[in-house]
């Protein structure tokens, strides 16, 4: 396949129409009918239908369609990232966190990509899921990343990047501080506070191991519902990746492990900027269980 | 026993099963005769410059790495696939002898995350492994073609996961071509070939950087 051939195809299944198509990548309307019958040579079989006064896409056509967008994406990607590296514009780089995710696991990549683009305007938005869906859909976010869990709208793509484990955190007071890892037998009897940005290991504890702990609800910052495991009010089972403060502890929750996967998404077909492209290429490169 | 010859004793061994014969007929008689090959880069042409994450997480740039010397770009399907295997390593016993020309080597995949880091970690490879991600520096070098029914089937069967290693199902790989870049950045010298069990000889590699070293 060459490049040509495909971004000639791209703008053909935009117009459908192969004189507007010709003028959109400024070549004649031979050069681009010869491109589009080379690639459909290539990829054995018609990728339009030519009547007289219309021109529609194939199911061959219909299907290649997105595969073929993405990849013409990633080729100017490439490319743009190549050039902005000499131009240095500036750049923004707007990330949806959805409740207690944290942004420990993707920072490399912002990083990276402000090493390339040095005037790079950063914004992290934690939310619900539903709402940084939304706000993708209405162009004020870039791309997120959401546990496995949530429905998402057919136009979004998504990868998943790393499987979540839960710790438990308790004050370094605590009777169970010295442990090395926590059970469920551990928890019984405890209290853990659990809120909209605890990313939900609590009630997945619950879910197994009913009436083991008790559940004290508490939504607001982590930072707040950290002060308050501190004063004793009780524990919370949170991810590995969320920083806290030294005056707490963290233990591996061995029985049951808690996990929950997180994925980025991102919606299909949509022009992305150098910084954003950078940065979902970063992200689906380091993908895998532990995470990058 | 050089590399072409430890691809065909390879190719020998795995084409005794009848399945794998008939993937592997289907694929390079499909790419010999749709027309793959005029749109690979030639010699002269330049190089379309790009930046690709690395396994480590870095983000790499060609013209950062022409501005230390020539550039070999070697393109590769991934770690499943035993040719493949059998190329790096040899990069891999060759790779001194391409630093001693004052040159650096990138091996594009369109693999992702574990897999694309087994390709290095296994070979302990110490040249740069990029993720092409979703073969688009591939496409811009006229490599990358559709996997042909007969052989995605095969992939299949025997468990390769090809949608999650890329994290697309587009089923597009690239032809294992070498490309040696000059220090503008333009193809020197190349090597591709429909059948992906032919690659590039080191030694020829190695010519190629010392005819680039050559006084005019």
């Amino acid at each position: 396949m060459e490049l040509t051939q495909v971004r000639y195809f791209v703008a053909l299944s935009r117009s459908l129409n192969f004189t507007r198509a010709a003028e959109a990548c400024n070549v004649t309307q031979p050069a681009l009918t010869r491109a589009i019958q080379r690639l459909e040579e290539e990829l054995g079989g018609p990728l339009l239908y030519r009547e007289r006064s219309t021109t529609q896409l194939t199911e061959l056509g219909r299907t290649m369609l997105p595969h073929l967008d993405a990849m013409l994406m990633a080729a100017d990607s490439a490319a743009a990232l190549a050039d902005a590296r000499r131009r240095q514009p500036v750049a923004s780089l707007k990330i949806g966190l959805a409740p207690g995710i944290g942004c420990a696991a993707i920072a490399f990549a912002v990083r990276e990509v402000a090493a390339i683009l040095p005037d790079l305007m950063i914004r992290l938005d934690e939310a619900a899921a539903a709402m940084l869906i939304e706000s993708m859909l209405a162009d004020m976010l870039d791309c997120a990343l959401l546990p496995q869990d949530c429905d998402l709208p057919d136009r979004f793509n998504h990868w998943p990047l790393y499987d979540d484990r839960a710790v438990a955190v308790l004050p370094a007071c605590h009777a169970l501080a010295d442990r090395t890892t926590i059970t469920a037998d551990d928890l019984r009897g405890e209290t853990l506070l659990h809120g909209e940005r605890c990313g939900g290991f609590a009630c997945l504890f619950d879910a197994t191991w009913q009436g083991q702990a008790r559940l004290r609800r508490c939504d607001g910052a982590i930072g707040h519902l950290l002060d308050l495991v501190d004063a004793g009010l009780g524990l919370a089972l949170l991810s590995e990746r969320i920083v806290l403060p030294a005056r707490l502890v963290a233990l591996p929750i061995i029985e049951p492990t808690l996990t929950r996967r997180v994925r980025l998404v991102a919606i299909a077909g949509r022009p992305q900027g150098a910084a954003v492209s950078g940065f979902v290429k970063l992200c689906r490169a380091r993908r895998g269980p532990d995470g990058p | 026993m050089s590399l072409q010859d430890k691809l065909d004793a390879e190719r020998t061994l795995r084409l005794v099963n009848e399945a794998l014969r008939a993937a592997y007929e289907e694929t390079i008689t499909t790419l010999g005769r749709n027309g793959l090959m005029p749109g690979v880069l030639v010699e002269e042409a330049p190089f379309p410059d790009f930046i690709l994450p690395n396994i480590e997480g870095k983000l790499v740039s060609l013209s950062a790495l022409l501005a230390r010397g020539p550039v070999i770009v070697q393109f590769f399907r991934g770690e499943w696939c035993p040719y493949c295997r059998l190329m790096l390593d040899a990069l891999v016993a060759a790779l001194p002898e391409i630093e001693a020309q004052g040159a650096s080597l990138v091996a594009l995949t369109p693999d992702t995350g574990p897999p694309a880091r087994d390709a290095k970690v296994n070979h302990s490879a110490t040249f740069e492994v990029l993720s092409d991600i979703d073969c688009g520096v591939g496409l811009a070098a006229g490599v990358v073609f559709r996997l042909p029914p007969l052989y995605r089937a095969r992939m299949q069967a025997v468990g390769t996961d090809v949608p999650s290693r890329h994290g697309n199902d587009s089923w597009f790989l690239p032809i294992p071509a070498t490309f040696v870049l000059d220090r503008d950045g333009r193809v020197a010298w190349r090597f591709a070939d429909v059948d992906f069990t032919r690659r590039a000889a080191p030694e020829r590699i190695l010519a190629a950087l010392r005819q680039l070293a050559a006084p005019d």
